[in-house]
């Protein structure tokens, strides 16, 4: 009797040939080394990715995108759907890991310099989805309708009005008027739901074909000690139940998080009561925001504000285009001056951040 | 200082340095006295005649001389009759120099023009041209008495008459404060102060005893002594004097009473200008106090419910034949302190109970105790669903629509309260089954949060279990797989 499984392969083996898909898996390697941990990332990005698109989905079903009624149907959500509350906790903690497991997933790969040839193209479609991911926040954090969110939108849309010569189209076209209001949570809500995901899961799917067709990188460093001989794990199944074991344990956080820490709602958005003391935006904007507090309103002829805004564009552009500047690494030799820049970078982040929360 | 106000002050320093010796020898009264005009003759009253200033003293020239030209002569400084705003820099010229008015023998205060300037009458003005009040206006110009001088038209018994002539003239009120009534005088004369001033008693309060004399503001204005939050302060300065208000017999305990009441806590501590002061029961210019019949109407008028149920009440028949004013003898006058249930019921501190007993009037002892329960269940049932609300918040549960409906259990509470004054324990009850079957909705919602909040634990827990137990599955398989594969070449070759 042969099991159902098997018939079940054999039926759809029949028509789509699935033949040359196991033996392709079956002879896909995943280099072994030191910084192995960090392959690790980029699974758990899209498994979070994935709980978002699902929890997203059902929160769709009562979730109404308008001024009046955003903040009561989250209410609704959390107070009279079964389980709502904890598919609204999970949705708005997974927002949170999920672009912290891509920001280490993008730092992995710049400390290892994966982005070399030939993976430019894996580096710049993961740096898009890494920006889009930023959106997805901005975007899902006015959602709610309430107090911090509306004003935390009104100073980051601020912020985007002040972009030289773009910044005047820009902020209207966010808010959708002059002001932030229902218009605004309209369009945030389509960015959200429709315009972003739709755009992600190209870049998606382009990603996981290259990650697929080109394989894992190995570090440079790594290389070297080794010879031309390297330690290696077969893909499937050894790092995909690998990866399948993280994914429970980050599920399992997740379910600890949305239950000791429920995400609070807070009061609704008034656009005529006057800004809270301390509103400040999410943390992954955090760093920006304390930076561009502490640049002097005018620095001779220019103003603070929009040189921090140029200046961050500029960091983001050159991050985004590291394959295509960083010769050295592309021909196999080590760039001390990246890993500096890296540690830099990361270390600015961390430490305006804290600075951000702390003051 | 301008130029005219420095001739001025010259002109009345030389009339000074004379005045002994012109007094007997004013030529200018000399003549202006034959020619039978009155303002001379009223001058020769006039309390600067008296101490000697002489008629150049304001309008200069020269006193000595008995030729018309020579004796009204501009370069002898003679300048007429002042006009406008000048009439009040003349009288100041002397009145605000205290040196002067000290070398006069005078311990009049030095600040009336000042006061006058800041005050309502000074800022408005005529036209734009000049001010709206001068000295002259309300003290006269030649016949000039002291103010305790009973003719003088600012003493006392005068004084009231003195404002009434502009502010019971509704023509001219209208030019300047269409909005202000013209019948003070009218109230006025009804009240105990007005009707004692009628009969000639100068102690008693009239327009400048509150509203002061030189620096009356309006009563809008924070610094008026009739701005809501200073009449209490303002009426006991007398109705607080025991010396002062001994002959009146009457209590001189009230401003410290009503600073201790709800309405004075409110007013005074809290600056609430919705809270009463003295005026809003006794009324203002027609003071009196109110009669036992008009107590509720006095209170209903902020308390109106309250005082329409007690209207519709079995106790308005009752309290009228005993001839118990109505609110005051439960909640007291002056010192009414926040109401709460204690006053209700039959308990020894509850005011039901000095007048219902169980064997007197068993009716009204039962129905004071009933609703006394009745309120006490409510509070507490409040309590109960109020506490578990805030144990839900506390544990992070969404419970906003129970905390709303909590306000309506809250507002049924009051209420109830109000319904105490219908004194019909149907009635009462009505609101208050209302209430508690709110608070008994709220307690549900709260109490089965609380409960989901245990249950989420439980349900983590037992999710934890079935994720660690697949994970540890997960884990063995990896190393069954391993093991198996252990021997085989997994090396990758660099390309």
């Amino acid at each position: 009797m042969i099991p159902f499984w098997k018939r079940a392969y054999n039926w759809i083996d029949e028509r789509v040939e699935l033949e040359g898909l196991v033996h392709f898996l079956g002879k896909k390697y995943v280099p072994v080394h030191r910084h192995s941990l960090w392959y690790y990332f980029g699974g758990v990005s899209l498994f979070l990715f994935i709980i978002q698109v699902v929890t997203g989905i059902l929160l769709l079903m009562y979730y109404k995108g308008s001024e009046e009624l955003s903040f009561e149907s989250i209410q609704f959500i959390m107070s009279k759907v079964q389980f709502g509350w904890l598919i609204r906790s999970i949705h708005s903690w997974t927002a949170n890991l999920f672009i912290l497991a891509a920001m280490i997933h993008m730092f992995s790969v710049f400390f290892e310099k994966a982005y070399r040839k030939p993976r430019e193209l894996t580096w710049l479609t993961g740096m898009l989805m890494f920006f889009l991911a930023l959106g997805f926040g901005f975007s899902g954090y006015l959602l709610p309708w309430n107090e911090l969110s509306f004003f935390a939108t009104k100073v980051g849309t601020d912020i985007a009005g002040v972009i030289p010569v773009i910044g005047k189209l820009v902020m209207p076209f966010l808010r959708g008027g002059d002001e932030v209001s229902g218009a605004t949570l309209s369009r945030f809500f389509g960015f959200h739901v429709a315009v972003f995901p739709g755009i992600f899961a190209v870049f998606l799917g382009i990603h996981l074909l290259l990650v697929q067709r080109q394989g894992m990188s190995e570090p440079l460093g790594t290389a070297k000690e080794g010879g031309d001989e390297f330690m290696t794990m077969p893909f499937f199944p050894n790092f995909l139940l690998r990866d399948l074991l993280l994914w429970l344990i980050v599920l399992n956080l997740l379910a600890i998080l949305a239950v000791f820490f429920p995400w609070e709602l807070g009061r609704k958005a008034d656009p005529f009561a006057p800004a809270p003391a301390g509103i400040k935006p999410e943390w992954y904007f955090l760093f920006v925001f304390q930076t561009l507090k502490y640049i002097p309103a005018k620095l001779w002829v220019v103003d603070g504000e929009v040189l921090g805004i140029l200046l961050f564009g500029i960091a983001g552009l050159l991050l985004l285009l590291v394959p295509f500047w960083d010769r050295k690494s592309s021909r196999g030799e080590e760039n001390r001056f990246i890993t500096y820049l890296g540690i830099f970078i990361v270390l600015y982040i961390i430490g305006f951040t804290i600075l951000g929360w702390v003051v | 200082m301008n130029k005219p106000v420095h001739l001025l002050s010259a002109l009345v320093f030389a009339g000074l340095l004379f005045a002994g010796s012109l007094r007997a020898a004013d030529q200018c009264l000399i003549c202006h006295t034959g020619q039978g005009d009155k303002p001379s003759a009223l001058f020769r009253h006039d309390v600067h005649f008296l101490k000697g200033i002489p008629c150049s003293g304001c309008h200069g020239g020269n006193p000595n001389a008995a030729e018309v030209k020579q004796a009204m002569n501009p370069k002898e400084g003679f300048i007429g009759v002042p006009k406008g705003d000048n009439v009040s820099r003349m009288c100041a010229a002397c009145h605000s120099d205290s040196a002067r008015m000290r070398r006069l023998g005078s311990s009049l205060p030095t600040d009336q023009l000042e006061s006058l300037q800041s005050s309502v009458h000074g800022r408005l003005s005529i036209s734009g041209s000049e001010r709206l009040a001068r000295c002259t206006t309300c003290h006269g110009a030649h016949g000039i008495r002291r103010v305790k001088d009973p003719s003088s038209p600012v003493s006392p018994l005068n004084v009231v008459q003195t404002c009434a002539h502009c502010h019971s003239n509704a023509a001219f009120m209208r030019m300047y404060n269409p909005s202000l009534p013209v019948d003070q005088v009218e109230k006025y004369r009804t009240s105990v102060h007005g009707t004692r001033n009628a009969k000639g008693d100068v102690k008693v309060a009239e327009c400048a005893s509150c509203h002061g004399s030189h620096d009356i503001r309006s009563a809008k204005d924070v610094k008026s002594r009739v701005y809501p939050t200073n009449i209490p302060s303002t009426c006991s300065t007398c109705h607080g004097n025991a010396a002062y208000m001994v002959e009146y017999h009457i209590p001189t305990d009230q401003f410290e009473k009503f600073s201790k009441s709800v309405h004075g806590v409110a007013l005074l501590q809290k600056g609430d200008l919705g809270a009463p002061a003295c005026n809003s029961c006794h009324g203002n210019h027609g003071a009196a106090p109110p009669g036992i019949e008009s107590v509720s109407k006095v209170c209903g008028s902020c308390h109106a419910l309250n005082a329409d149920l007690f209207s519709a009440s079995p106790h308005k028949k009752v309290f009228d034949e005993a001839g118990l004013p109505e609110c005051e003898t439960c909640h007291g006058n002056h010192e009414i302190v926040a109401a709460t249930d204690k006053l209700l019921g039959v308990t020894p501190e509850a005011v039901c109970s000095q007048c219902h007993s169980p064997e007197e009037n068993p009716r009204g002892y039962a129905a004071a105790r009933l609703m006394r329960q009745l309120t006490d269940s409510l509070q507490s049932s409040e309590k109960r669903a109020a506490s578990l609300v805030s144990e839900a918040e506390q544990k992070g549960m969404e419970i906003s629509e129970a905390k709303f409906k909590l306000r309506d259990a809250r507002q049924a509470r009051m209420q109830a309260r109000t319904m105490v004054h219908a004194f019909d324990p149907k009635k009462f009850e009505e609101v208050a089954d209302r209430g508690l079957g709110v608070a008994g909705v709220v307690q549900v919602e709260a109490q089965q949060s609380v409960d989901e909040y245990y249950f989420r634990r439980v349900g983590l827990l037992a999710a934890t279990l079935i994720i660690t137990t697949l994970a540890v599955s997960l884990y063995l398989l990896i190393r069954r797989i391993e093991r198996k594969q252990r021997g085989l070449n997994h090396v990758g070759r660099r390309t």
